[in-house]
């Protein structure tokens, strides 16, 4: 029996669309809400829901505000630039991703 | 110990001004930043990078690396010289920000390791919940088809009763569930950075990416596999026998298909409440001409079909 074998089995939840309050997201991330909500104004993430109250952010969210903080952080960029660039990013892995599946990767 | 040679680091001359500094570092912390960049050691040059600018940046600490003198070649075995740090002040140890656990040896031992003050981050009360860590793991198709168990490796840097930061390794056996897509997360409570003042530990969120398969690819929850035909059977239609995650299914090809033609076998993706579907890309394969009698076959084709696949080209 391999020593791995005798560890327990840790069974997490599965974080589902648009699941994320905004205090859940400010806490995985470390930030502080005020950063969130100008993200949310500046259309960098969108959450579901109308009222602050009763955002929803999604695990794509998630990654998003990640990406986000460190750009700020290594880069200096400012929201509109960090706005433009996971735009960018993003666009760059869809084409990425069309590429592989027509099968030029 | 090993010598850094921080100007070469940052590609500068050690006579280059602050402004030459500062314009280095952001044109090669775009290169390689890890978000950005698509170069394989990024991570590990953007984090030698921070700690060359760490020091460059910052007159005095750069001063006091200056008088460790040129002659010094990267790499070289290293033992700072006495006193060499005689009349200057680094405040508050060595680190103005950044990722504390990334540093060397190097530079710890020149400016020393201070406590992990993350800027900018939410730090209240003494009663505090753990930080939430984060992690990529790489899972195969079939984890995510049948549901699996997977072990994973965790370095976390965590801070000690001193305040400095020791990288912990541990080991977990993680469930993945059924049907999870590449980017979910998937969160385990209390698994995270340990809380201080009796509060709570934080969460462990694992990001989901699959590896890459020799037969299958991935998109959403979609599955899309390239399956070979011969030429009779995409023109003439045929039956044919076609792997799946979940075993061989038959497939029916209809007549006049064509190179690229998609084929789409409903729900058998990846599992899940609305499943993904599995796509069939169809790539016409040439028989060889390397025969006497497979040549005669071309032949024939040749003065029998009237086909002209570049008649859209206008020639």
């Amino acid at each position: 029996m391999n020593s791995r074998d005798l560890l327990p089995v840790h069974t997490g939840t599965v974080i589902e669309e648009d699941s994320l309050t905004l205090e859940q997201l400010c806490h995985a991330c470390g930030v502080h809400a005020d950063w969130v909500v100008s993200l949310v104004e500046e259309s960098i993430i969108e959450p579901e829901g109308k009222e602050i109250q009763v955002w929803r952010f999604s695990g794509a969210c998630l990654v998003r505000v990640r990406s986000a903080l460190r750009l700020q952080h290594d880069l200096g960029v400012n929201l509109a630039g960090i706005a433009l660039a996971l735009d960018l990013m993003e666009e760059l892995e869809n084409l990425r991703a069309q590429l592989k599946i027509a099968g030029h990767d | 110990m090993q010598y850094k040679d921080y100007y070469k680091i940052m590609g500068l001359s050690r006579t280059a001004s602050q402004d030459e500094i500062k314009r280095a570092y952001r044109k090669l912390a775009r290169k390689y930043h890890p978000d950005v960049s698509k170069e394989k050691d990024a991570e590990a040059k953007f984090k030698e990078l921070g700690e060359a600018y760490e020091v460059l940046k910052d007159p005095q600490k750069r001063a006091a690396y200056d008088r460790l003198g040129s002659n010094w070649k990267a790499g070289e075995d290293f033992r700072p010289p006495p006193n060499w740090d005689e009349g200057f002040e680094f405040k508050g140890g060595g680190f103005s920000g950044g990722d504390a656990g990334a540093f060397s040896d190097f530079f710890e031992q020149l400016f020393g390791r201070a406590g992990f003050h993350p800027s900018g981050r939410e730090q209240h009360g003494s009663h505090m919940r753990g930080q939430d860590s984060h992690a990529k793991i790489y899972i195969d198709l079939e984890d995510s088809i049948r549901g699996s168990t997977r072990n994973i490796s965790l370095s976390t840097p965590e801070m000690d009763a001193q305040g400095y930061v020791k990288v912990k390794h541990r080991s977990l056996n993680i469930k993945i569930p059924k049907g999870i897509k590449p980017g979910q997360h998937i969160r385990l409570s209390g698994q995270g950075g340990l809380g201080s003042g009796g509060g709570k530990a934080g969460d462990l969120l694992l990001e989901i990416a699959f590896n890459s398969h020799p037969l299958y690819r991935v998109s959403e929850t979609d599955i899309y596999l390239d399956l070979p035909v011969t030429p009779w059977e995409a023109a003439l239609g045929a039956k044919i026998k076609v792997p799946t995650p979940e075993g061989s299914v038959d497939l029916k090809i209809p007549a006049n298909s064509r190179q690229g033609s998609k084929l789409r076998l409903k729900g058998r993706g990846l599992p899940g409440k609305t499943p993904g579907d599995f796509f069939v890309v169809l790539q016409i394969a040439l028989p060889p001409a390397n025969t006497e009698r497979a040549k005669a076959i071309y032949r024939t084709m040749q003065q029998e079909l009237d086909f002209n696949p570049r008649l859209p080209l206008g020639v």
